[in-house]
């Protein structure tokens, strides 16, 4: 064997060694162990069905043919609709407009292709949990190769998106709070598709879940001076993979609020982002004192069910306060704000009530207390003065 | 005429009159217990008017439980105390009559002539937990809702007629708007019907008998050659029970205004069981030692064989003037066994709520 082709077969060795680590679970689990659970075993195809040269002991299959092979049976509706009427078959036409299948396609096996994210063998479907693309799993097979920094350089990729993605708001939803709705790593990039958004596409990407903050933006003065300079319009404040808990603290004048990054207080837009930075601030204030003094009000045993409505009505003013900022403006965000802050204080008069309320009980029960110990004094003195038995 | 003359005429007033003014009740040191009857009455008697109070704004229905509840306790002036102390006097009531019950036990005040008043009472004790449980479901929430369908399903372990029973006690396979409307029925109008005749009976016999006196006590009187001290019913008893009936009042007055009986969510049928279900404090000790039995032995449900000590020892309770032999002997055996069921109860209602803590 020539030199040159030992060193590609060993990468190449490596390379699928690195694919093939999440099926390394059970190390004696051989390909034909793991075909026993997998969905094409299922659905009775056989090993002949995708190694169709040779005989058993079959080796692995080019890289570059894996995609083409699969989509041999992926990308045949007719054949397809006999296993499920309702699956896509365009998925080999997205792995080639992505930047994984574009690599591919020029003989660079170093990308991803089919049996990198779906596994060889052992494929499950992406609704088991188990499939290492489900929903909660597609951050950890992505970060197989994307936060492989040797491997990311050869490609001039510096960073560690997975790593950001993880501590992000939506990994907590995620991967914490068991929401599979929340975004990972293929919501914004596709799948099959996968690549960056760029940055005029970027706010559609988020615009699928955020509708009302991206209609609010599209409206507002800052749509065209984004525009102008060239940024990517969610990113700006929220950045990409690392898209933190959004916090009223974002809005202000001093750092480390977002506005101060662009705004100084000499700019046009002050008075507007300090009376969005009161509203926010005397929203939350309103909110805090209405929970703190119906939280009293409730370990006192007082029932304030009717001011906790109110609150919750508050809070979800809070939630509309913090979209309606998107619009960079007054309106709507001034009338939300103050909505929530009236209710805030009404929710706050209840728990007040509640608790002068109760410190009228309390008084009223050491008056019938005084009265009952001066009754028992009372039948005591006229115990000791019956007649003796 | 005076009024008094006018009822004297028609009424036997003046016989009651005298009876008490002759009724005596012994001194003895063991003398405090015989209150413990007159406060579980007590007790009863603010059931009685603090339910006839919630009735006026209770609606029995799934839909409306909840909400007449929590609006009794927000808006109708001094709803909140007319439940809190509804709800801790039903507590109180059977804790009094649990000591009522063992004071008489332990002396042996059932035996003859007074099996009839005996049987009256514990009938009226087990009523007591009726109307607990029935109670305990009637607010709706959470915690009463799955309480209740533990309870009721413990019915359903008795071999042949279990799921009859819990149908018949649920008004359907599970606890629904219909088993509410059913304990509403039970809690308010049968069970009070057969407390009023039991009850009635209970405290004429009472009232005949007079107070049982313990016989350690009768037998030194009868070793002394006197005859037992005593003090008249009225007023030096009378007055004494007033003191004690006051001193309970206070407490449930404190209770309320301290501890509010808590509302809790609203009870979701569909929802999962929360955590920490558990039935009142009187049930625990079953509730507990049904825990610890296993799923089955000797192909047995472990559930069954807790039941069954547990069924047989309530019909000994019942029948026990009859099982008592009045021998010296016979009333240590019984003292004995009585120790062991009281200790039995309080071990396992601590485990239930040290478990709890933990």
């Amino acid at each position: 064997m020539k030199p040159g082709r030992a060193v590609l077969a060993l990468s190449w060795l490596i390379l699928a060694g690195a694919a093939a680590r999440p099926l390394a679970q059970t190390p004696a689990a051989t390909p034909v162990d793991l075909f026993h659970d997998d969905v094409h075993a299922q659905a009775g195809l056989n090993c002949e069905s995708c190694h169709k040269a040779g005989a058993p002991p079959y080796g692995p299959i080019d890289r570059t043919k894996i995609a083409p092979l699969c989509a041999g049976c992926h990308s045949n509706a007719e054949y397809m609709k006999h296993y499920n009427p309702q699956v896509r078959v365009d998925q080999y036409q997205q792995y080639l407009t992505s930047t994984h299948g574009k690599k591919m396609s020029t003989g660079e096996i170093r990308v991803a292709t089919c049996s990198d994210c779906h596994r060889a063998h052992g494929i499950r479907a992406v609704s088991d949990s188990r499939s290492p693309v489900a929903p909660r799993n597609v951050a950890t097979t992505c970060a197989r190769c994307h936060s492989d920094h040797a491997r990311m350089s050869a490609f001039g990729h510096e960073d560690n998106p997975p790593e950001d993605w993880k501590a992000s708001v939506h990994a907590a939803a995620l991967l914490v709070r068991g929401d599979t709705s929340a975004p990972t790593c293929s919501t914004c990039h596709g799948s099959h598709g996968a690549a960056p958004p760029g940055v005029t596409s970027v706010a559609f990407v988020c615009a699928q879940c955020h509708v009302r903050e991206a209609e609010l933006f599209r409206k507002s003065p800052k749509k065209a001076i984004f525009d102008a300079m060239g940024q990517g319009e969610c990113l700006t404040c929220h950045s990409n993979h690392k898209i933190l808990k959004p916090s009223d603290s974002f809005i202000g004048l001093k750092e480390p609020a977002l506005c101060a990054t662009c705004h100084t207080d000499q700019m046009k837009g002050v008075q507007v982002i300090n009376a969005m930075q009161k509203g926010l601030s005397d929203l939350g204030a309103g909110i805090d004192r209405a929970n703190a003094v119906l939280d009293r009000a409730v370990s006192a045993g007082m029932l304030v069910d009717d001011g906790r409505l109110v609150l919750r009505d508050a809070r979800e003013d809070q939630i509309l306060a913090r979209v309606n900022i998107h619009a960079f403006a007054d309106t709507p965000f001034a009338a939300t704000a103050a909505k929530g802050i009236t209710e805030a204080a009404r929710a706050e008069t209840i728990g007040t009530t509640a608790i002068g309320e109760l410190r009228y009980r309390r008084n009223g029960l050491a008056v019938a207390t005084l009265l009952i110990i001066g009754f028992l004094a009372t039948l005591w003195l006229k115990i000791r003065r019956l007649p003796p038995t | 005429m005076s009024v008094r003359t006018w009822l004297y005429e028609r009424t036997p007033l003046a016989s009651i009159e005298e009876a008490i003014d002759h009724k005596s009740i012994p001194r003895h040191r063991y003398m405090a217990f015989y209150f413990f009857g007159g406060m579980t009455l007590f007790f009863f008697a603010v059931q009685v008017v603090t339910g006839g109070l919630l009735l006026l704004y209770y609606r029995p229905s799934a839909s409306e439980a909840y909400e007449s509840v929590g609006f009794i306790m927000r808006r109708v002036p001094f709803g909140w105390l007319v439940r809190s102390i509804h709800a801790w006097s039903a507590n109180l009531m059977i804790g009094a009559a649990f000591a009522h019950l063992f004071s008489v036990i332990y002396g042996h005040a059932y035996r003859r002539p007074r099996e009839v008043t005996w049987l009256s009472g514990v009938l009226v004790f087990f009523i007591t937990f009726a109307f607990g449980f029935s109670g305990y479901l009637l607010p709706w929430n959470e915690l009463a809702f799955f309480a209740t369908r533990v309870g009721t399903n413990m019915a359903g372990v008795l071999p042949g007629m279990g799921d009859a029973i819990v149908h018949f006690m649920r008004g359907g396979k599970d606890v629904t708007g219909a088993t509410l409307t059913r304990f509403f029925g039970v809690h308010i109008a049968i069970l009070p019907a057969i407390t009023t005749v039991l009850l009635a009976l209970h405290l004429v016999l009472v009232q005949y008998h007079g107070m049982s006196l313990p016989p350690g006590e009768e037998a030194r009187a009868r070793q002394a050659g006197k005859p037992v001290p005593s003090m008249p019913f009225s007023p030096h008893f009378v007055l004494r029970d007033l003191f004690v009936w006051t001193i309970a009042l206070a407490l449930l007055a404190g209770l309320s205004a301290f501890l509010p009986w808590e509302l809790g969510k609203k009870a979701d049928p569909f929802a999962a069981a929360p955590a920490g279900i558990r039935p009142e404090w009187y049930f625990l000790w079953m509730f507990q030692a049904l825990k610890y039995a296993p799923a089955t032995i000797g192909g047995v449900s472990g559930e069954f064989l807790v039941l069954v000590p547990v069924t047989l020892g309530v019909i000994a309770l019942i029948l026990l003037p009859f099982l008592d032999r009045n021998t010296p002997r016979s009333r240590r055996v019984i003292k004995v066994l009585a120790t062991l069921a009281l200790i039995f109860m309080i071990a396992m209602t601590a485990l239930a709520l040290l478990e709890k803590a933990a």
